[in-house]
């Protein structure tokens, strides 16, 4: 099979042209960078979104600390995933890359801080 | 008033400030010091907490803080003070700073400025749309601030004008939150912002773009009750019966950015109409000796990988006119030729290698930009994929200036 994809891994926005097979991605053609390969493969297979978003934080120096899925979930279970982290709290101080949610709804993947947040004052 | 003199003065904690602030350490300027109005370093990355940041660089996709980050930890390793909630009120030609923080007001005299302001929003005013002015009106940034930021909820029904990056990706941020985004309407017959961002803020959730679009009236006195759009024919008029009305409790405005430069007109620093930041040299350096300026106050970037490596070459540039006090001109003018908007710097020296950023005027595909001196061609370089919304950075060797006399144009072409 063939088709195109636009790559969303960075802003560039490849437009990559593709061929696969019931199994495989075969060739590619058209991409800037070696992470277009990953990406495409995942939009044809299994596509996957990282979830990007804020939490709140207890007696911090701001009232939000943003987080990440550190790998990326099922498309399917990215509004799933917002919903979980939807009333989590956390206690300042929270270190960047701390695990704020381990393997998030079963998929594998840790829900981590993306910034440190100093206790206020 | 108490009086400091350094050797390199960063104006904005941004991405651009800091990569400048370390580049200019390393180039081995001794006292560099960076002036930071907001109460943390990163600037605009703070509230960009989703990921896409660094793919250039750093071969990984960071979010806005994590990439932040990074430049925060070379700044405590190179030695770079700084100081926050510090504003830069006032710039003089020969490089006087006002600057006011909670201990008053204090002059910096440094050797070598580099501006790092950054961008603002366009606005409505800047627009003009009948009706009201109603709550629920907007521009996209400052909603990013509230909810990434501050935790405050805007609105939930929402209608984006424009489609500008912030717009797009606010779109994906207010749909994970639970909002509901009616629409996006462009003027334009493409998108503003990049393909990605159409790709995975609108078509991931099925959110209509509606080109050649645009809003004619807000509808709502004390808050927004909806707009009305309408098609915009090719010479500028609306189409009949296309008029229609969307309820909304929200209008977000994506409509551009504009490279901050209230300071640089301080200084006399002459600036472009076009890009809305200084004219510079291969050298970042602005019309005004010593001044140097990098990332989005220099040109709005797409890629805060690119405004980084643009800020280091201006940290660099800025550490070397400390320590020399005068960098080789810059003679050869670059003009922006057949299929391009602008190019940046506009003038080269023609002795050291440059890195040309420029934007296309419009979309296109498998062509070629040609750099040339009166007939001689000096490099071209295949593109795959012309966007107006892509920055394009092209590199051409020193070696290729000697080719040729005069001004340096830059076009499309086959
Ligand atoms: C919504 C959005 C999404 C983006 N997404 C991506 C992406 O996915 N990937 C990517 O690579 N890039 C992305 N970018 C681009 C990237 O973020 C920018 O190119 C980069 O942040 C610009 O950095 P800067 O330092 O020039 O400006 P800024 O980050 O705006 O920093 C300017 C700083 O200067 C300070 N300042 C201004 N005036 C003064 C003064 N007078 N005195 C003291 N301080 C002052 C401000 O407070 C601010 O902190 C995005 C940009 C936006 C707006
Ligand atoms: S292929 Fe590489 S450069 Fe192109 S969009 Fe994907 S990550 Fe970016």
């Amino acid at each position: 099979m063939k088709g195109k994809f636009v790559c969303v891994v960075c802003p560039t926005s490849c437009d990559v042209n593709a061929e696969w097979n019931e199994t495989e991605l075969l060739s590619i053609d058209h991409a800037q960078c070696k992470l277009a390969w990953e990406f495409i493969r995942g939009e044809i297979f299994d596509p996957r979104r990282t979830v990007t978003t804020s939490i709140m934080v207890d007696g911090g120096e701001l009232p939000l600390v943003s987080v990440k899925t550190r790998t990326p979930v099922p498309k399917a279970q990215v509004l799933a995933v917002m919903d979980r982290l939807a009333d989590v709290m956390v206690r300042a101080p929270v270190d960047i890359g701390e695990v704020i949610v381990p393997d998030v709804l079963g998929t594998g993947s840790d829900v981590v801080a993306t910034r440190k947040v100093k206790h206020k004052g | 008033m108490r009086t400091e003199a350094v050797d390199v003065a960063i104006v904005g904690g941004g991405p651009s400030g800091m990569a400048a602030a370390v580049a200019a350490r390393r180039a081995g300027a001794e006292k560099v010091v960076l002036l930071e109005r907001g109460e943390q370093l990163g600037g605009i990355l703070n509230q960009c907490i989703h990921d896409g940041f660094g793919t250039k660089v750093f071969e990984q996709a960071l979010t806005g803080p994590e990439y932040a980050q990074i430049y925060i930890d070379r700044m405590e390793e190179t030695g770079v003070s700084y100081a926050l909630n510090t504003m830069v009120l006032d710039l003089s030609p020969e490089r006087e700073l006002t600057v006011c923080s909670s201990q008053g007001l204090r002059q910096i005299n440094a050797k070598a400025v580099v501006l790092c302001m950054g961008c603002r929003e366009r606005t409505r005013g800047a627009i003009r749309i009948p009706g009201h002015r109603p709550a629920g009106v907007y521009t996209a940034g400052v909603v990013q601030y509230y909810m990434n930021l501050r935790n405050l909820a805007v609105g939930r029904r929402v209608v984006i004008l424009g489609s500008g990056d912030v717009g797009l990706i606010m779109a994906r941020r207010l749909t994970l939150e639970g909002a509901q985004v009616l629409c996006v309407a462009e003027i334009l017959p493409y998108p503003s912002g990049l393909a990605r961002n159409i790709v995975q803020c609108l078509d991931d959730f099925d959110i209509p773009l509606y080109l050649r679009t645009t809003v004619v009236e807000i509808h709502g006195r004390d808050r927004v009750t909806g707009v009305t759009l309408a098609q915009i024919g090719p010479h500028g008029g609306i189409v009949p019966g296309t008029k229609r009305l969307v309820e909304c409790d929200t209008l977000l405005l994506s409509v551009g950015l504009i490279p901050e430069n209230e300071l640089s007109k301080k200084a006399r620093v002459a600036l472009s109409p076009v890009t809305g930041g200084p004219v510079v040299d291969d050298h970042l350096q602005t019309s005004v000796p010593g001044v140097f300026t990098a990332g989005n106050a220099l040109q709005v970037h797409d890629l805060v990988d690119y405004a980084c490596l643009e800020a280091e070459r201006a940290g660099a540039s800025a550490a070397r006119y400390a320590m020399a006090g005068r960098l080789p001109a810059a003679e050869i003018a670059v003009r922006p030729g057949q299929g391009i908007r602008y190019v940046v710097p506009q003038l080269v020296s023609g002795t050291e290698s440059v890195d040309f950023s420029m934007r296309v005027v419009s979309p296109d595909h498998d062509r070629y930009v040609i750099f040339r001196r009166d007939g001689h061609e000096l490099r071209r370089m295949k593109e795959n994929v012309l966007a107006p919304a892509s920055m394009l950075r092209i590199r051409v060797r020193s070696d290729r200036f000697q080719r040729g006399a005069g001004e340096l144009t830059v076009e499309v072409g086959a």
